[in-house]
């Protein structure tokens, strides 16, 4: 035992620097542009490094196997390989090891969606999403404040919701047709909007700019068409589009 | 104790059989059954790719270019269709017809016509769901495979092609019910002296998990796709919301039956791989108990994660689901270490069946390790109905299943026909289908972190979608040379035909000790049983247990 305390001593810190170094990559993932994108991030991280890790024992097994077993030339035609049916403690060690793994899994992931699943008792801004064939209606309740998706039938600029980077908003989805889903790559999340029922999250920017979005819901014909965009700015800004956007729709 | 038997010889060398058609569409021989069942969903399998071919071409490029967006919509519902219920699942129903009697030592299925109608049940579905797709009024049925409600209502799909596509459905539930009675009646009650449960081929084994599964999922399936023909025809309102129906209930019915579903198109297939690598190792498998209780534990699991399906509905908020698709992760890889402890001191010969075995390790475990990903909600928030997910199922089905069945259309092969396929060709099929597959779905999981969504006919240009989906397309035509080759060698094997004799491989299990093809009855003598390999312990008495 002891030799293996000292063992784990040493190869605990290379393992964590290994694990360090992997972590940093975003492994093809966007980096998630809300509080809650970055959350999911960071737990996406831990699922592939876990994978590679994983994957890269069992892959060194099976290529070892085939490798240093593979039948030579110098073996008889019918030459037999050890005839052994089997190893109770090693098959107790390879199921114990992934039971291991997978509650360090669940645990991370449990903690990650309660908090990305919190809303906030008071959001600084609230959007309606009604989703319908095939567009997007964003309304900002109290401000009199409406956009809507053209009709189109391909790709061009849809609707565009703007929020204000750094706070907290309340998106209230809801569909008025089939199911649709509201998807924002670049924020990690997805949401049905189910026809029936009313469903709110929170969205905390920390990044500004503009972020493509898109249904993900198959809806019918022309669903590759039901595109959208989020775009992010200074408070400040988000201030003087609201106030633009009422003077601009209570005239028309 | 060394008590041997005769080695069972065929009477005289007969020539091969001639199977007419006639008789060849009427015999309840569960040979000749199995047979119609593996080459019809071949069949289906050939149909199935050539959709997918429109559809990479179709994506090759950001515009629309080569079909309408109604036949693309039309295209990838009767793709998953097809490739799910009237390819995979059927051939590993259409194997364990032609290998449950010989593995267990019986001479038929126990209900050799009820055999026949299930095959005709599912010729028939297949029909059924193929005018589905062309030739109905209103358009084809173009609702994807898992028919969400409300979209597959009346009110939003007026086209008659999804009632067809219900039927067709239905009749595949149908038949494969009475498949998976057969499978039970057949193992439970018609094996040879000796042949206890616990020296069951592996295979045999996992039709038994696969058929209890197709008993417990389908008839909720049923029970949802009645209602929703009820819904479109006779103005009923179970998943219509405007008349007090749930949505949300649909879904959790279809996945109740879809979930086990993707277990019943895996099972049939580890089993696949579980008999080709022991004999081509030349070793008995590295624990054989492990492996069957892993095997009725993925069954039980696969019961209880079909919600992981609906993470993003906002209606399954529970953390239950995700435990239990997680939880499967591990008689999974008990499964993984169990081959690689067959192939650890073995001798291994690199026969194109092991080829295609190998192929299946290496694509399979990357489909298991995604499907881990997925089963995390929060990740799964992001990942859900994008093209990560396309191509997390391909690995498992198509990296995992068909390359399995690959592997067993090369191992029995020469018994169902009593000629080898060529081995040169072979190597060529199995080097281009790895290749191909790999180049095509592997785009795809950076497609879907991209934030690429699956059943999108187009794409915009210049947000990172073009180069992945160019790759993917290349890479189908590298599989499509594949199937090419492959379909070359079957015909040249069959017209040039090198005799297979009884036991081509070193075989372990009955089968192998008859001839190839085997007689009418199967069997003249049986060898005893004594371990689960009697075909090896016959050639190697002093080995025997």
């Amino acid at each position: 035992m002891r030799w293996a305390v000292r063992a784990g001593r040493r190869a605990g810190p290379a393992a964590l620097a290994l694990v360090g170094t992997a972590c940093s990559g975003s492994f093809g993932m966007p980096r998630g542009a809300t509080e809650q994108g970055a959350d999911i991030f960071r737990l996406w991280q831990v699922f592939v490094v876990t994978a590679i890790a994983v994957a890269a024992v069992v892959y060194g097994l099976i290529f070892w196997s085939v490798i240093r077993y593979r039948r030579r030339r110098s073996d008889e035609p019918g030459a037999l390989g050890s005839q052994f049916r089997g190893d109770h403690r090693l098959e107790l060690v390879y199921m114990g090891i992934p039971i291991l793994i997978v509650i360090g899994l669940f645990a991370a992931s449990a903690a990650v969606e309660v908090r990305v699943d919190r809303v906030s008792s008071d959001p600084a801004v609230v959007v309606n999403v009604e989703a319908y064939q095939w567009g997007w209606r964003f309304t900002y309740p109290g401000q009199g404040v409406t956009i809507v998706s053209p009709p189109s039938g391909e790709f061009v600029a849809g609707p565009q919701m703007v929020l204000p980077v750094g706070q907290t908003t309340r998106i209230v989805l809801t569909a008025n047709d089939v199911i649709h889903a509201f998807w924002v790559p670049d924020f990690l999340y997805k949401h049905d909007a189910i026809p029936g029922r009313t469903f709110a999250f929170d969205l905390t920017p920390t990044k500004t700019g503009t972020f493509y979005g898109e249904c993900a819901e198959f809806c019918g014909l022309n669903h590759a068409y039901m595109t959208f965009s989020v775009r992010v700015v200074q408070p400040a800004e988000f201030a003087m589009w609201l106030a633009q956007m009422r003077a601009g729709q209570a005239a028309a | 104790m060394s008590v041997t038997m005769e080695r069972p010889v065929a009477a005289q060398p007969e020539p091969p059989h001639r199977v007419g058609p006639v008789e060849r569409l009427t015999s309840t021989d569960h040979k000749n059954v199995g047979i119609l069942y593996c080459v019809t969903a071949f069949g289906f399998f050939l149909v199935g790719g050539a959709l997918a071919g429109l559809m990479r071409i179709e994506l090759a490029e950001p515009a629309r270019q080569v079909v309408s967006t109604q036949a693309y919509n039309t295209m990838f519902t009767i793709h998953g269709t097809v490739m799910i219920f009237l390819f995979v699942a059927p051939f590993g129903i259409g194997l364990a017809n032609y290998l449950i009697p010989l593995h267990i030592g019986a001479p038929d299925m126990a209900f050799p016509r009820l055999n026949l109608t299930s095959y005709w049940f599912f010729a028939g579905a297949g029909l059924l769901i193929l005018l589905s797709g062309v030739a109905s009024t209103g358009g084809g049925a173009a609702m994807g495979w898992y028919a969400y409600t409300p979209l597959s209502e009346m009110r939003y799909s007026p086209g008659v092609g999804v009632d067809l596509w219900i039927l067709g459905i239905v009749l595949v539930a149908i038949s494969n019910v009475m498949g998976g009675v057969n499978i039970l009646a057949t193992v439970f009650l018609m094996r040879a002296p000796g042949m206890t449960m616990w020296r069951l081929p592996i295979f045999t084994w996992n039709m038994v998990v696969t058929a209890i599964l197709g008993l417990v999922a389908f008839p909720p399936a049923v029970a949802a796709f009645a209602l929703l023909l009820i819904d479109r025809r006779l103005g009923g309102h179970a998943f219509d919301p405007l008349g007090g129906g749930d949505p949300a209930l649909y879904q959790h019915l279809f996945w109740f039956l879809g979930h086990p579903e993707v277990y019943i198109l895996i099972l049939p297939f580890f089993g696949i791989i579980t008999e080709v690598i022991p004999v081509f190792s030349m070793k008995p498998l590295f624990g054989y108990l492990g492996l069957v209780l892993a095997t009725i534990a993925i069954g039980a699991l696969s019961m209880g994660v079909w919600a992981h399906h609906m993470f993003t509905t906002g209606v399954v908020d529970n953390p239950f689901f995700s435990a239990m698709s997680l939880l499967i992760a591990v008689p999974t890889g008990v499964k993984f270490f169990a081959w690689t402890g067959t192939m650890w001191r073995g001798k291994i010969h690199f026969t194109v069946p092991m080829l295609f075995a190998l192929a299946f390790l290496l694509n399979f475990l990357i489909g298991g390790v995604t499907g881990v990903m997925l089963a995390s909600a929060p990740i799964d928030f992001h990942m859900n109905d994008s093209y990560f997910v396309v191509a997390h199922f391909h690995y498992t089905i198509m990296g995992g299943s068909v390359f399995a069945i690959f592997a067993g259309i090369y191992f029995w092969f020469p018994k169902m026909t009593g000629a080898m396929l060529r081995e040169r060709l072979g190597r060529v099929v199995a080097v281009l289908l790895f290749v191909g597959f790999n180049l095509t779905f592997w785009p795809q999981f950076v497609l879907g972190l991209r934030g690429f969504p699956r059943r999108y006919v187009s794409y915009p240009a210049d947000i990172g979608f073009d180069t992945p989906n160019l790759v993917s397309t290349v890479g189908y035509a590298v599989m499509f040379a594949g199937v090419v080759v492959f379909l070359a060698d079957v015909a040249v094997s069959l017209r040039r035909r090198v005799p297979a004799g009884d036991d081509p491989w070193g075989g372990n299990s009955l089968e192998w000790v008859t001839t190839s093809p085997p007689p009418e009855h199967n069997f003249d003598a049986l060898p005893q049983i004594r371990s689960e390999r009697p075909a090896f312990d016959l050639r190697h008495p002093e080995l025997a247990p």
